[in-house]
Order: structure tokens, then C-alpha cells, then sequence
């Protein structure tokens, strides 16, 4: 029965991001998720899981604070959790996330079918860790999947393209990057949450970890983006709707 | 052995990369190289739009996906050394680019939309979107080659230039590859390309049911638009294709005029339309976050607006 992994990242919700007085990011109001991407690859796992049994585990690198994210994935339905937690572990770059969770698999997990990620996450969106993640490993990518079954120890899936649909065989252990229309993620019951404090989840420290290399992607810059707007606002009686149609054709942007 | 390499699956996306690899290569003092995977009988006409090399790449069997090309260009990379590699980010090439990159142990800035390079530091400073478009950030490559996905027509086309030189090179062949294409489903119809429409007229969460998409239709035949839709319409409910959705990732539209019925504006959205010279919204949450991004906004019942509003165009 297979092992199947899925990675998912602790993310900040980018709803709550506001635009400070000088153009700076202002995160002093922001709540921390699961990235959305992520909990299709979660839903996922558990699914292939549900229907061929199995174990899915949840892995994950984050600031020591991500552990409420750890229990939301055992909520989830995976069945057991790794977790790689520092507080330097918030900034890494794309190789240094793919080498962490990398030396973690191969450390900790061990044997392994299937290792399914997001296709990128909610906060940077770099969309390299997956792919970086397979290539440290050595092992198949098949990236913005669609569709996944396991079909005689191999990996069948739909990925998809600009010009349409490949479908795609490669032998497992493999690794694919999920697109958000996979699957609907389920909402966790009081009961999951329940179960998920009685699930096994293992901490594990820097220390404990072999030094990764340096960033190889050095972020100079993080400001919020300019949209500025007139924001002007119209009433829904006749006379405003006349008014709007008049702004509008003022600007020249309808006939 | 230096240079900007580019990679494209087509022909439109290589001339883009030749247009900015060229530039890049002028301020640097080095030369482009245009990797082709097809399209070889053009060799000639890209030299004359900016390349002074042209690696042609063996085709690939029927069954092999574009990932086969990986080991061929890392080796090739390992040996002229280029200082920067640009992709064309579709869905194929940013797999490529990230798989590319963990071997040669490079950083990538994925989804790049813009480029600085700074001669004195002899850096190239690259800039993407973050935070699903709430942010803008700008990264450097730590080692070399630099490394850019960068998304379809992003840069105008190279220009064509009479006369240039050029080397055709070919590349050896591929080694046989793990992943089996087993199948190919092309789309059978082409969508209606939103990106080019004049006004774009999108429907978002505050439509009750599929039907009444045609309230945003009738405004878009009167203003001489095309309909869009946010993510969850057509991921979730499916009620029209994944073609006509804007965002950061699905299409960004850049229209004289757009107008959002009974969308709440998620800055994953507003990132797909900030190119937008007029935006306009109907909704009837005045709280939207749709109202910050928007010129002008009715606060109001759609189905009461809609139709006040295709009256007032229709007079």
C-alpha cells in the first residue's frame, strides 16, 4: 500500500496585507493559513490514500508557529506529520525549502511513493520547490496536474498545458505539483480536529538538520504594489447611472 | 564562454526572450544564444532579430515530454557557461526553468516582468509580482547563471534586422526519459483571447446563477467587449471556461475600460486587471475591497443596476 506525501507551507493571508502610508507592506494585522494551493495537494494525498489505504504523511518547514498549521493538515486526513521548525525558517528561498524538505524525506520519512505539492504557494508564488524538490531527490516531476490515479506502481496523470491536456506516465516514486481545480479540499469537522491532537507529529529542530546552503535568490526589495485609483463613488437611481455612463464617456473609454 | 541563453516553446514566445536577451546582452557586452526545440528552418531569421547563436535542439519523439531536453541543455550550460538563462514561463517551461536551476544549482526568479541591470555592480535586478499581487519584489541571482521565467507576452517582439551574422549549432541528441507521454488532448476550439479585448465586462460571486452571466454578455455586445470571470466561476462552478479568468494565475487583461459585476475584488484578481486604464464595479458590499481598485463604483443591487445601466447605454 502506498506512502504518499504531501509538502504544504505556512503562509501569511495575503487578504489581510495593507499598504503602508510610505508604500511599505504593513503586516501588523495578517492571519497565518495553510496556502490554499496546498490544501489540494493535502486533499490529494488523503484521497489516493482513501481509495488505495496507504499512509499520508504531511511535511513541512516553517517558523516554529507554523505547528497550527501542522495540526489544520492532520485535520485534514493525513495521518501523521513532519515538521521542520526555526524561526530563520520563515525567509528561506525555493532551494533551500526544497533541501530542507528533501533531507527530511530521506532521513526521516524514508520509503515513499508519492510526493504531492501545490503548485506554487500563496505568498511568493515561485512555483519552484516541487520541481527543485523532485530533482534533489531524483525522482520523476510531473508538474500542474489536474488529474492523478496510481495504476500498477505507476503514476498517471493529466498535467495541464497551454495548448491542452498531456497525459503522462512515469514510475513511482514520483512527484507531482497539483493545480487548485484537482479537488475541492474538505473542511475539518470538530471530530477531525479532535483526532488530529492524537496523531503522530514530530518536531524537528535546526540542530538536528544538516546545514543547507545559502540563499541562492536574494529578495532586495519587498514593496506593496501601486494601485492608484479615483474611487469615485454613484448612487443606483437614474440620475447616477446617467452620471456613471457620463464619467465613462468622458474618460473615452466607451463610445 | 559567456552570454544571455533564451528558451521558448514557440515561435512568438522565442522572439519576446530574443527582444529582451538582446537588450540585456547590449548593456553587458555579450552575446544571445536561442536555444530552438522547433521551428529550425528559422535559425536564420532569429540571428537577424538578435541572435548571434542558434542551438538547435534534436526533436522530440512522440511519447517524450519537453522535460527530456533538461540533461542536454544542463550539460551544454556546464560548458559555455552563460551568465543568464531566460524561459518563457508556461506551464512546461517553469517546470523546465526550476528543474534547469536545481541543477546547475542557480537561483530563478519565477514570473518576471522586469529587468535592471546595474553595470557597476555588474548585477541584474529582476522584478516579480508576491503576496498574489499585493507586493512587488525585486531579487538577484547569488550565483551564476542568472536565471528568469518569464510569462508570455510580457516583451513586444524582437525586430527584424537585416544582415546580421550568426552561428546554427546543433545540439546531441536525448537520452531516453523516465515520463511517457501517453496521450495528447488539444483543445478542439480556441477560446476568444480576452487579453487583446478593448473592454472586458467580468462576472464574479454576487451572480446568483449560470444564466445570468447573460446580463454581462448584453454589456459587452453594447460596449463591443468580451465577458470575464473570477476564479471561483470557473474553477469551482464551472460556468465559463478557465480561458475568460482573471488573475496572477489565470489571464491578465489590460483594456480600456473593465467593469466587475458582483466581484469582491480578491487582490489576486485586481492583479489580472491593473493594467486597466478605466475600472469600474457594481456591488453590493460597500466594503469590497473591488472599491479601492476601482475609478468609479456603484454600491448597489446588480440585478437592479445591470439593467438601469443597459437601459441608459441602449439610449
Amino acid at each position: 500500500m502506498p506512502t504518499i506525501i504531501a509538502c504544504f507551507k505556512w503562509v501569511v493571508d495575503e487578504a489581510y496585507i495593507r499598504r503602508g502610508s510610505s508604500g511599505e507592506l504593513d503586516f501588523s494585522s495578517v492571519d497565518y493559513k495553510i496556502s490554499d494551493y496546498d490544501r489540494n495537494a493535502i486533499e490529494e494525498a488523503v484521497r489516493l490514500k482513501e481509495t488505495l489505504g496507504g499512509t499520508a504523511i504531511a511535511v513541512t518547514v516553517g517558523i516554529p508557529a507554523a505547528s497550527k498549521g501542522v495540526k489544520d493538515a492532520l485535520s485534514r486526513g493525513t495521518d501523521q506529520a513532519w515538521f521542520a521548525a526555526d524561526d530563520t525558517f520563515g525567509h528561506l528561498d525555493s532551494s533551500q525549502t526544497a533541501a530542507t524538505l528533501a533531507e527530511i524525506i530521506r532521513a526521516r520519512v524514508g520509503r515513499y511513493d508519492l510526493i504531492v505539492c501545490g503548485e506554487g504557494s500563496g505568498d511568493l508564488y515561485a512555483q519552484q520547490v516541487g520541481p527543485r524538490l523532485a530533482e534533489n531527490l531524483g525522482i520523476p516531476c510531473i508538474s500542474f496536474v489536474q488529474k492523478a490515479a496510481i495504476e500498477k506502481n505507476m503514476l498517471i496523470a493529466d498535467r495541464k498545458i497551454e495548448e491542452g491536456i498531456e497525459v503522462i506516465a512515469a514510475p513511482l516514486p514520483a512527484l507531482v505539483t497539483v493545480l487548485p481545480d484537482i479537488n475541492s479540499p474538505r473542511i475539518p469537522g470538530v471530530r477531525d480536529t479532535l483526532m488530529a491532537g492524537k496523531k503522530p507529529a514530530v518536531t524537528i529542530r535546526k540542530d538536528e538538520l544538516p546545514t543547507v546552503g545559502d540563499a541562492l535568490l536574494q529578495t532586495i526589495d519587498l514593496a506593496a504594489s501601486r494601485m492608484e485609483r479615483d474611487c469615485e463613488r454613484f448612487g443606483t437611481d437614474a440620475s447616477e447611472i446617467s452620471r456613471f455612463v457620463d464619467s465613462l464617456r468622458k474618460k473615452a473609454v466607451i463610445v | 564562454m559567456a552570454g544571455v541563453w533564451i528558451f521558448a516553446e514557440n515561435h512568438e514566445q522565442t522572439l519576446e526572450l530574443l527582444n529582451i536577451g538582446r537588450q540585456l546582452a547590449a548593456e553587458m557586452g555579450t552575446t544571445v544564444s536561442a536555444l530552438l526545440c522547433r521551428g529550425h528552418d528559422r535559425a536564420d531569421d532569429y540571428i537577424n532579430r538578435g541572435a548571434d547563436e542558434v542551438l538547435l535542439l534534436p526533436p522530440l519523439a512522440d511519447t517524450q515530454s519537453l522535460d527530456a531536453y533538461i540533461p542536454v541543455i544542463c550539460e551544454e550550460a556546464k560548458k559555455a557557461d552563460p551568465n543568464i538563462i531566460l524561459l518563457c514561463a508556461t506551464s512546461r517551461g517553469k517546470d523546465l526553468a526550476a528543474r534547469i536551476a536545481a541543477r546547475l544549482n542557480a537561483g530563478l526568479c519565477s514570473g518576471c516582468t522586469a529587468f535592471k541591470y546595474d553595470a557597476e555592480s555588474k548585477t541584474l535586478i529582476m522584478e516579480r509580482l508576491a503576496y498574489g499581487g499585493a507586493a512587488v519584489q525585486k531579487v538577484t541571482c547569488v550565483t551564476r547563471p542568472v536565471m528568469a521565467a518569464i510569462p508570455p507576452k510580457t516583451f513586444e517582439p524582437a525586430a527584424h534586422e537585416e544582415g546580421r551574422r550568426g552561428q546554427v549549432r546543433e545540439l546531441p541528441g536525448l537520452a531516453s526519459s523516465t515520463l511517457k507521454v501517453i496521450e495528447r488532448k488539444m483543445k478542439e476550439r480556441q477560446v476568444t483571447d480576452i487579453t487583446e479585448a478593448r473592454v472586458v465586462i467580468s462576472v464574479g460571486r454576487g451572480i446568483d446563477k449560470k444564466e445570468d452571466i447573460d446580463l454581462a454578455r448584453q454589456l459587452a455586445d453594447i460596449l463591443g467587449g468580451e465577458i470575464a470571470c473570477t476564479r471561483p466561476i470557473s474553477e469551482e462552478l464551472h460556468w465559463l471556461p478557465e480561458e475568460l479568468c482573471i488573475g496572477l494565475s489565470g489571464v491578465q487583461v489590460k483594456p480600456e475600460f473593465y467593469l466587475g459585476i458582483g466581484v469582491s475584488g480578491q487582490v489576486q484578481h485586481v492583479t489580472g486587471i491593473r493594467n486597466a486604464k478605466v475600472i469600474a464595479a457594481i456591488n453590493r458590499d460597500e466594503n469590497a475591497p473591488i472599491f479601492k481598485a476601482a475609478d468609479f463604483g456603484i454600491v448597489g443591487d446588480l440585478y437592479d443596476v445591470v439593467p438601469k445601466l443597459i437601459a441608459e447605454l441602449k439610449k
